[in-house]
């Protein structure tokens, strides 16, 4: 599954930057993760994502590498997990680049996004869907935070 | 496998009612378990405590005061034979004689099928268009929900926690009603129904209800694809079908999947409604 989003955001790049590396604050945006921690600082991270569709909950504990950082403009990094209750991965390939000038900035994310295992059969449409709730409400509370802070 | 779990055998709504608010998340309605224990024996969703409602009655058809009252605990099987369903609303025993298999028909309940919320489930959408009540039961205490807002989103329902699905109530009426389905595997890709009235000597088109399910997340009811026709005359309405079926098809919500595409799925509401719309029409 593949997912693109831009959002803009009235803040400088600098500003929008040190929000991206403040791991706290960023994973906070994103519904359902939690416990992120350092492995090894601007290298790897750990976090547990946890998702439900109707009765159906699912707890990935995840590892986040980054594999390539282009200081200001450009972070490509890729996560995955398993939930070994149900029987099921995931694996996440992001590429999160950002524009603009002044006050302004271009915070764009690119995912390819797999899901294997038994999560799979509630279907793509369903899991596609969730995977887009998540991605919109995650990247309007990264909007949300760094022009509040403003 | 099936992970252990306890089996609790209330004897009354009300018992089982209290059973679900005791044990909250754990616990779940244990009705034909032709969805439930699919998903559990996949290790997908795993409860303590399966609340088996067999004893507590809720298998009855009546007709009560232009009224039809279906026991949410009928199964397929009784529903697809029921003489009284036949004479009273074809088009609902019709669809009940395609849902699924003969295996599934014969131990699932309409009540587990409309809670359980899959998406591809055929009786949520005629129900909508047949301007349905579902009873909900709480402890002693009960209320309606149309059939409209009883489903909420992909296997989500506005049932509370510890309430049941009692009976499913279908207002007696004079009109023409048809659901289709297209679909190439066991579950339909898309459904539509509709439930018309003709009105002015027949001339006509009286109320109207379109609904569509199985595209999207959850079956939903037209309301501006139903007005492109309400109050129509024949030739009209005719003519306005198919933007009525573009309507539906955009307002359907259709997700692409193993089922067909979300634009294949849209162009198939169009052509299921003009049919169904046709069927229903001439049944008047």
């Amino acid at each position: 599954m593949q997912f693109q989003k831009d959002i803009e955001i009235l803040a400088p790049r600098e500003k929008v930057w040190k929000f991206i590396w403040d791991v706290d604050q960023f994973i906070s945006c994103m519904p359902g993760c939690k416990e992120a921690k350092t492995v090894e600082e601007g290298k790897r991270y750990t976090a547990t994502m946890v998702e439900k569709v109707g009765p159906f909950k699912v707890e990935f504990p995840t590892t986040i590498e980054i594999l390539e950082k282009e200081e200001l403009t450009h972070i490509k990094a890729q996560a995955s997990g398993a939930d070994n209750k149900i029987g099921s991965r995931m694996k996440i390939e992001l590429d999160v680049s950002l524009k603009g000038e002044g006050d302004k900035t271009t915070l764009s994310f690119v995912a390819g996004v797999d899901i294997l295992g038994k999560l799979a059969a509630l279907g793509h449409g369903i899991i596609k869907r969730k995977a887009d709730q998540v991605l919109d409400e995650f990247t309007q509370a990264v909007k949300q935070r760094l022009e509040g802070d403003a | 496998m099936l992970r252990r779990f306890r089996l609790e055998e209330p004897e009354s709504v009300k018992e089982a009612s209290e059973v679900l608010g005791r044990f909250g998340e754990s616990a779940k309605i244990y009705a034909g378990g032709t969805e439930l224990l699919l998903t559990m024996k996949e290790g997908l969703v795993h409860y303590e405590h399966l609340v088996n409602i067999k004893k507590v009655g809720l298998n009855q058809i009546k007709r009560d005061n232009g009224v039809i009252k279906i026991g949410a605990l009928c199964t397929h099987h009784q529903l697809e034979s029921s003489p009284e369903l036949q004479k009273s609303l074809p088009a609902f025993v019709q669809m009940e004689h395609n849902v699924a298999n003969v295996r599934v028909r014969q131990a699932g309940t309409i009540g587990g099928n409309l809670c359980f919320a899959e998406p591809h489930a055929d009786p949520g959408t005629l129900l909508i268009a047949l301007g349905a009540k579902l009873v909900a039961a709480k402890g002693s205490s009960q209320r309606e929900i149309t059939a409209e807002d009883f489903f909420v989103d992909a296997y989500e329902t506005s049932l509370e926690p510890d309430e049941l699905l009692t009976d499913i109530q279908v207002p007696e009426a004079n009109r023409g009603v048809a659901y289709l389905k297209f679909g190439y595997l066991e579950r339909p890709s898309v459904g539509v129904a509709v439930a018309l009235g003709a009105g002015d000597g027949k001339q006509y088109i009286g109320d109207i209800k379109i609904a569509v399910g199985c595209a999207g997340p959850a079956p939903k009811r037209m309301a501006d694809a139903e007005a492109l026709l309400r109050g129509k005359s024949r030739e009209e309405a005719t003519r306005n079908l198919p933007k009525a079926g573009e309507i539906a098809g955009r307002a359907a919500q259709a997700l692409s999947d193993l089922h067909g595409s979300q634009e294949y799925k849209e162009h198939i509401v169009g052509v299921l409604l003009k049919r169904a719309f046709h069927s229903a029409l001439s049944q008047c």
